[in-house]
């Protein structure tokens, strides 16, 4: 899979992050460095813990991270998260947690099968 | 060199990514630091200071955020130095708000954009550098910009002059004159509350007294001969047409040099008694630009030569003036002309411009000082960094701990070395509920190091205590030295404290066998007298429930082992003996060598103590050698004379007397029968050395065999 249709596989934003980072290069070697990531494992153990204050941190932390490598619809389902966990647990954390994970499998499994 | 090498970067974020992602388009540029919470940002802040360029702030982190880094930039005007742009994805206005007004430069908003970030960390890197030049920019400027005006106001007195027909000297002397005596009288007076700043207005206002002769008819500016009173009476008009030029200046009036020359222009042909002109002014009514100048003049006039008269030397001329040949003047400044007399004489022989333009480069020196926000140039920097790494190499080689504790925020610092040696981070938020930290000392020793602390005054603020201190589980011995910070505020507040610790456990180890060779007896290793007598009566107090005996014997016949066989051999019978006593005696006994060949043994003892002291006595009798050796011993029983060290140690003493007197080769209990029979034969004068009571025993040698050694 090459990293156009990679990026389409999991709705993100291919052309936006070229532009920004420069070449394709970089964006594939950060998108391959974000499987080792460990905001997302972060996220599920401290909501496991019932630690908010922590997994407010992480979950802003991928949204960080999918702003900048363009990742758009994880960005979109994190940002939410992050809003709904700002002040500690939520009645809409509980719906949107299983969204993030959904989106964050589907970008995973997609940059597993990039091209080498 | 700051040129030759990269700039620093701090990134501060806690995901790693991010900083990767920043420091991939920043990389090439620059050379970057990486933190990954406002712990560690403190941490490199603290340890490259000013050598970074720029610091970029994520905001959501653990441990402290960028908040928390910001605040702290600003309590310790690291934000004055160091630019900080802020890389969050916290985009709300609040927060915004906040991070500019803690001083931040930038934002810049995610998603990065490899063109903007590098355009930003660019722009803002050029800003502060173009500040800081601009500061010393503007240092050199002033510096001109006065030289400038100093060069205007000397070309005008100048045709002033020119046109008096003096020599061009005048208005330099009544400067230098002025700017002297207002020196003096500032230190002498308050009255007039004058600053630096006035000193140097009024010395260069001074320059401009006669500017209203230019308007007076050359002919009688220049006459030889005496003035008649209608000449004089145009004469006197220069005073007030100097001050009409100046404040019909159309711009201009409200600086403070044309004011203050005005003044002077005005008033300083007054006098003090009011007899002067034009106005007819008395005492302070003149202000002091007008009086000083006016001495000056007068000064200057009388030791300079005129068209009128000659000059006349320093000390008539003073003499003259004070006695009021020249007009009464304010008494404080004639007071001012004599203290100064010799650097006035000093300072006008020696008159060049080159030193005055030194005179000058002095005052400019001591008025930039006085501006804070010029202070901190490049060279006040580049001095605080070198200071730094002094600080740093010195740390580095003493091998002690150093800290700096802050109480706002609560943090400390420890030096690398230090920090190593005790397993912590080299900055240690809150340490004082730091884990860690509390286990480097025992509680107790906390609460005191604390309350001492606590304790100390801004005068007296130094603490020192010796503490065991746990260093990756060992505990050795450390000196801890610590002095509190106060602030200059009024009343000093306490705002933290500065300290060093030293390892001194290998020397305290030394103090320890230094303490055990003193008391310990040298040649057989058991303990002296002394110590002996200090562990007995521990015992006695301790055990208050046991049966004690206090033991002393001595061999017979020893000196005649030492004259038959030499000193040495004698050492070593008395070496055989302790190690036999060793053997034989139990873990809770004492025993001791008191003196010569005499020995003590203490024993504690639940029912009967003879079986034991038969066993001692026969074990320690035998042969050393082909010799034989005999023992002589008394004992005391403290069931029978009290748990008191002195009379157990009298009575054995007088009980080993007895066996000495009837033959030597036994032992013998001390009952109370003995004291009656000792007081007749030898009464009990002091407590000193047993030995001295002892005829017979002292015929034996003792008392020689310790002299000899």
């Amino acid at each position: 899979m090459t990293l156009q249709e990679c990026y389409a596989a999991f709705g993100g934003d291919y052309e936006g992050v070229v532009a920004r980072l420069r070449s394709e290069k970089t964006v594939k070697k950060f998108a391959l460095k974000f499987l080792n990531d460990k905001s997302y494992d972060l996220l599920c153990s401290s909501l496991e813990k019932g630690d908010y204050g922590e997994a407010f941190r992480a979950s802003h932390t991928l949204k960080g991270l999918c702003q900048n490598l363009g990742f758009s619809r994880l960005l979109e389902s994190s940002t939410r998260l992050t809003e709904a966990l700002r002040y500690g647990w939520s009645a809409e954390a509980a719906g949107l947690i299983d969204k993030v994970a959904d989106d964050y499998r589907q970008t995973a499994r997609a940059i597993q099968q990039l091209d080498e | 060199m700051q040129h030759m090498q990269k700039q620093k970067i701090l990134i501060v974020d806690d995901s790693e990514m991010n900083r990767s992602i920043l420091a991939d388009m920043l990389g090439e540029e620059y050379e970057i630091l990486e933190a990954e919470d406002g712990v560690q940002a403190i941490a490199a802040l603290q340890k490259h200071g000013m050598d970074l360029s720029l610091v970029l702030l994520d905001i959501v982190m653990p441990e402290m955020d960028g908040f928390g880094v910001l605040s702290v930039m600003n309590k310790r005007h690291w934000i004055e130095e160091i630019p900080v742009i802020i890389i969050s994805s916290e985009t709300r206005s609040s927060h915004m708000e906040r991070a500019f007004e803690m001083g931040v430069t930038d934002f810049i908003s995610r998603p990065f954009d490899a063109l903007i970030v590098h355009r930003r960390v660019v722009n803002t890197i050029l800003l502060y550098a173009k500040q800081k030049k601009l500061v010393g920019l503007v240092a050199d400027q002033i510096y001109e910009k006065e030289q400038r005006s100093n060069l205007m106001i000397d070309i005008l007195s100048q045709i002033v002059e020119f046109r008096n027909g003096e020599s061009g000297l005048h208005v330099r002397h009544v400067h230098i004159l002025s700017e002297l005596m207002l020196k003096e009288l500032m230190q002498m007076s308050d009255r007039y509350k004058l600053s630096r700043a006035d000193i140097s207005l009024i010395s260069t206002a001074s320059a401009l007294h006669d500017i209203g002769k230019i308007a007076i008819d050359e002919a009688i500016l220049n006459k030889p001969g005496r003035l008649t009173p209608e000449e004089f009476e145009v004469m006197k008009t220069h005073s007030m047409i100097g001050a009409n030029m100046l404040k019909e200046m159309p711009i201009h009036q409200n600086e403070p040099l044309v004011r203050v020359a005005a003044e002077i222009c005005r008033w300083h042909h007054e006098r003090y008694d009011g007899r002067g002109y034009p106005d007819g002014l008395k005492g302070d009514e003149i202000p002091i630009s007008a009086q000083i100048v006016a001495l000056a003049d007068v000064y200057d006039a009388l030791t300079s030569d005129r068209v009128y008269k000659k000059a006349i030397p320093h000390e008539e001329a003073v003499k003259m003036i004070l006695d009021g040949q020249c007009g009464t003047f304010n008494p404080l400044l004639l007071d001012c002309l004599t203290n100064s007399a010799e650097t006035i004489q000093r300072e006008l022989s020696s008159d060049s411009p080159a030193r005055a333009s030194q005179r000058e480069m002095r005052n400019i020196a001591d008025e930039m000082v006085r501006h804070e926000e010029l202070a901190a140039s490049e060279r006040t920097l580049y001095l605080l960094e070198h200071e730094r790494m002094k600080y740093r190499f010195f740390a580095q080689m003493t091998q002690e701990t150093q800290f700096e504790y802050t109480v706002s925020p609560a943090m400390a610092t420890i030096t690398p070395w230090g920090a190593e040696q005790l397993g912590l981070d080299e900055l240690i938020m809150d340490p004082l509920n730091d884990k860690r930290v509390r286990s480097l000392l025992n509680e107790g020793d906390w609460q005191r190091m604390i309350e001492t602390l606590h304790a100390t005054t801004p005068e007296n603020p130094t603490v020192t205590h010796v503490f065991k201190v746990n260093q990756h589980g060992r505990w050795r011995w450390s000196r801890i030295i610590i002095q509190s910070i106060w602030s200059a505020d009024d009343p000093p507040q306490y705002t933290g404290a500065i300290g060093k610790a030293i390892d001194i456990h290998d020397s305290q180890a030394k103090m320890d066998t230094l303490e055990r060779m003193a008391s310990h007896d040298q040649l057989t290793g058991l303990l002296n007298h002394a110590s002996a007598k200090k562990q007995i009566v521990k015992r006695m107090e301790s055990s208050l429930d046991s049966q004690f005996a206090l033991v002393i014997f001595d061999l017979d016949h020893f000196k005649f082992f030492n004259d038959n066989y030499g000193h040495d051999f004698g050492d070593r019978v008395l070496v055989h003996m302790a190690e036999k006593l060793r053997q034989r005696i139990r873990k809770c006994d004492i025993a001791a060598r008191i003196g010569g060949d005499e020995f003590l043994i203490f024993l504690e003892y639940r029912d009967d103590v003879e079986p034991i002291i038969k066993r001692i006595f026969s074990f320690l009798s035998g042969n050393y050698g082909n010799l034989d050796i005999s023992i002589s011993m008394g004992i005391a029983e403290a069931s029978l004379l009290g748990a008191d060290y002195d009379s157990l140690f009298h009575a054995a003493d007088q009980a080993l007397y007895i066996v000495k007197r009837n033959g030597r080769g036994y032992y013998r209990f001390y009952n109370n029968m003995m004291r009656d029979v000792l007081s007749r034969i030898s009464p009990i004068e002091s407590e000193g050395r047993p030995s001295a009571h002892h005829p017979h025993e002292s015929a034996a040698g003792s008392t020689e065999e310790e002299d000899a050694k």
